[in-house]
């Protein structure tokens, strides 16, 4: 148990080493220069050279890792060119945003997709059964930006159920907070819920149809009991580890509807890090992206483990 | 004349097409009796099973006179009351034992909770009652046993585990579907003894399902020989053994290898396969493959019934 887990912390480590070091090597090779970005044209080849030295960009490319990386260790990301501030600080100030609408659309296609997929694999081929595939159909083949602007003009602009665009913190208000992230979130479920019916559809059939199914009818429990503690306990595996990736791809996706709905995000940041050419920042968040998804696949190893004891007994099974 | 424990009159099962997969079962257990079915793969034997235990799927179809357990009518009960009826009779013990227990679930929870849904007692007593089982089905450490997964266990463990759940909830007749089929061949006769064991110690009726005939002739009292999903023949063992009447049976017993028999002679073996379809005709299903087939036998079979020795061939003697 304890060396399965720290088996994976390692390899996760190795992950987010392997990627810095990537992150690092293509934003040096793409051409432009940084010293000459931040001071402009018109700077003198002694300014750019002065530069160039306090930021240790004349140092051969294994030092500027080993440099950038201690001060990365050290809590210090480096300094935006853009924004002239903590690539640390602008990120943190873009977290809340990002992570609450990872969170939300997460909560929101997980319930919705659980309910109709168990549903539609409990009354195979019912008229809910059908209506949830065309629904896994649509939310699969429609891209999200459309969807959010006709949600936008629909429930926003001529309903005005939500705000059109922008971000309330939670610190004004709760109802405003949650009134602004709710478009977003319920396209992105839209989104992730297509694979999720049917990986919870599937999976609910596939135990509704083990032979523990009929060992739990012959002892006699009811029907919902023996769906509740037998089925439902084998067909939850696969979806977490599903929902585990989707979480951790949100994170690092939610670009486009970031862009729509004017909303300051990591993806916002990110996007204008890569038009601006702020390498510094670009670099921050390319790793922040990577520790999040690392993070979040390490935690879903984590809950697999925790809910399926045939792993604890596959290694070392001594403890048992 | 001890009552009927079990009484299964004149079951079909049919599947989508109208096909019929068994034909015309009847079958009774007296109470603490001891009955073998015996048949080729394919001749109906888990079906049956199936049928009583009301554990058919849904696109099949089942027929019957009567199918009375512990005194009530199965077929007049609502599903409801008819699976209460069947769990607090019957205990199954299954030819699988891999997925019948669940992979995700330590034995504890799952040995108890038929009995606690049944609301025999508190959960502290099903966890004594189901040590006490596991140590009585030959586990020697029941509290390590019960705080395993099944895949902690070996395959002739689940399957002693699958024994003591079946006996949980104090049933009065034990339905086993082969039960020895996924053990290697020491374990196999522990647990067949145990079966047996637990048959004369409990009283319990049992309705042992094999193909091993051997098996059977050494501890049911009663035999029934099933072919192409009807029944062949039908009596106490030693008749069906030593004077095999139909010549299903007859085949049955003379491809049994003896053990002092020539190792270079090929093994015997009945010709043929058995039908699939047309299983509901009322000639006789075996005459394809019989040695003794005559122009007749393509004939409607009329069969005296309620016989102690039943036997569905217009040859055999005393029929």
């Amino acid at each position: 148990m304890f060396r399965l887990i720290s088996k994976r912390l390692f390899s996760a480590l190795a992950v987010m080493f392997v990627v810095s070091l990537i992150t690092f090597m293509v934003l040096k090779w793409i051409p432009g220069d940084p010293a000459q970005l931040i001071l402009g044209t018109e700077a003198t080849p002694e300014s750019l050279e002065a530069l160039r030295t306090s930021m240790g960009l004349n140092l051969p490319w294994t030092a500027q890792y080993a440099r950038w990386l201690g001060n990365l260790l050290q809590g210090d990301w480096g300094t935006s060119y853009l924004f002239g501030e903590n690539v640390r600080t602008l990120i943190l100030q873009r977290l809340p945003v990002t992570f609450s609408l990872t969170l939300f659309s997460m909560i929101l296609a997980v319930c919705f997709s659980a309910g109709l997929g168990i549903v539609s694999a409990l009354f195979q081929g019912s008229w809910i059964d059908r209506l949830s595939r065309s629904l896994m159909q649509l939310g699969a083949a429609i891209p999200a930006f459309w969807l959010g602007m006709i949600f936008m003009i629909l429930f926003a602009a001529q309903l005005h159920w939500f705000p059109v665009t922008g971000y309330t913190p939670p610190a004004e208000g709760i109802s405003a907070y949650l009134h602004s992230l709710a478009l977003p979130s319920i396209i992105l479920a839209i989104g992730e819920s297509g694979v999720l019916i049917r990986l919870f559809r599937s999976s609910m059939l596939s135990a509704l149809n083990q032979d523990f199914m009929q060992s739990a009818q012959i002892k006699g429990l009811p029907r919902t009991t023996a769906i509740l503690k037998y089925a439902l306990r084998s067909a939850m595996i696969a979806p977490i580890t599903v929902i585990g990736s989707q979480t951790a791809k949100l994170f690092g996706g939610t670009v486009i509807i970031e862009t729509i709905f004017a909303l300051p995000g990591i993806g916002r940041l990110l996007l204008t890090s890569v038009e601006q050419r702020d390498i510094q920042l670009l670099q921050g968040i390319v790793l922040f992206i990577t520790l999040m998804v690392v993070l979040f696949n390490f935690i879903t190893d984590m809950l697999v483990i925790a809910a399926n004891p045939l792993i604890r007994m596959e290694s070392g099974g001594n403890e048992v | 004349m001890i009552p009927s424990l079990l009484d299964v009159r004149h079951c079909s099962v049919m599947d989508a097409r109208g096909q019929a997969l068994i034909h015309d079962v009847s079958l009774s257990v007296r109470e603490s009796e001891c009955i073998g079915i015996i048949g080729e793969s394919g001749s109906g034997k888990t079906m049956t099973a199936r049928a009583l235990l009301g554990l058919l799927s849904e696109d099949l179809k089942l027929q019957a006179e009567a199918m009375i357990l512990g005194g009530q009518d199965l077929l007049t009960l609502s599903p409801k009351a008819r699976r209460q009826v069947i769990s607090s009779t019957i205990g199954f013990v299954p030819q699988n034992t891999v997925a019948y227990l669940h992979p995700l679930i330590r034995i504890r929870n799952q040995i108890t909770d038929g009995y606690l849904a049944q609301g025999l007692g508190t959960p502290k007593e099903a966890l004594v009652k189901a040590e006490q089982l596991l140590a009585s089905v030959g586990i020697q450490d029941p509290q390590r046993v019960l705080n395993n997964y099944p895949g902690e266990l070996s395959g002739g463990m689940r399957q002693r585990v699958n024994i003591a759940m079946a006996l949980m909830c104090d049933p009065q007749l034990i339905l086993a579907d082969e039960p020895t089929t996924a053990l290697d061949p020491i374990v196999q006769k522990q647990v067949t003894e145990l079966f047996f064991q637990l048959h004369q110690t409990r009283h319990v009726a049992l309705l042992m399902i094999s193909h091993n005939l051997n098996l059977l002739r050494k501890y049911c009292d009663r035999i029934v020989v099933m072919y192409a999903g009807q029944i062949v023949e039908a009596g106490p063992t030693a008749e069906v053994y030593d004077y095999p009447q139909h010549p299903y049976t007859q085949a049955l017993i003379s491809v049994i290898p003896q053990l002092d028999q020539d190792p270079n002679l090929p093994l015997a073996e009945i010709p043929g396969f058995v039908p699939e379809k047309d299983r509901d005709r009322t000639s006789c299903l075996f005459a394809d493959r019989c040695r003794l087939c005559t122009p007749e036998c393509r004939q409607p079979l009329t069969i005296q019934e309620e016989t102690a020795h039943f036997v569905r061939c217009r040859n055999a003697e005393g029929v």
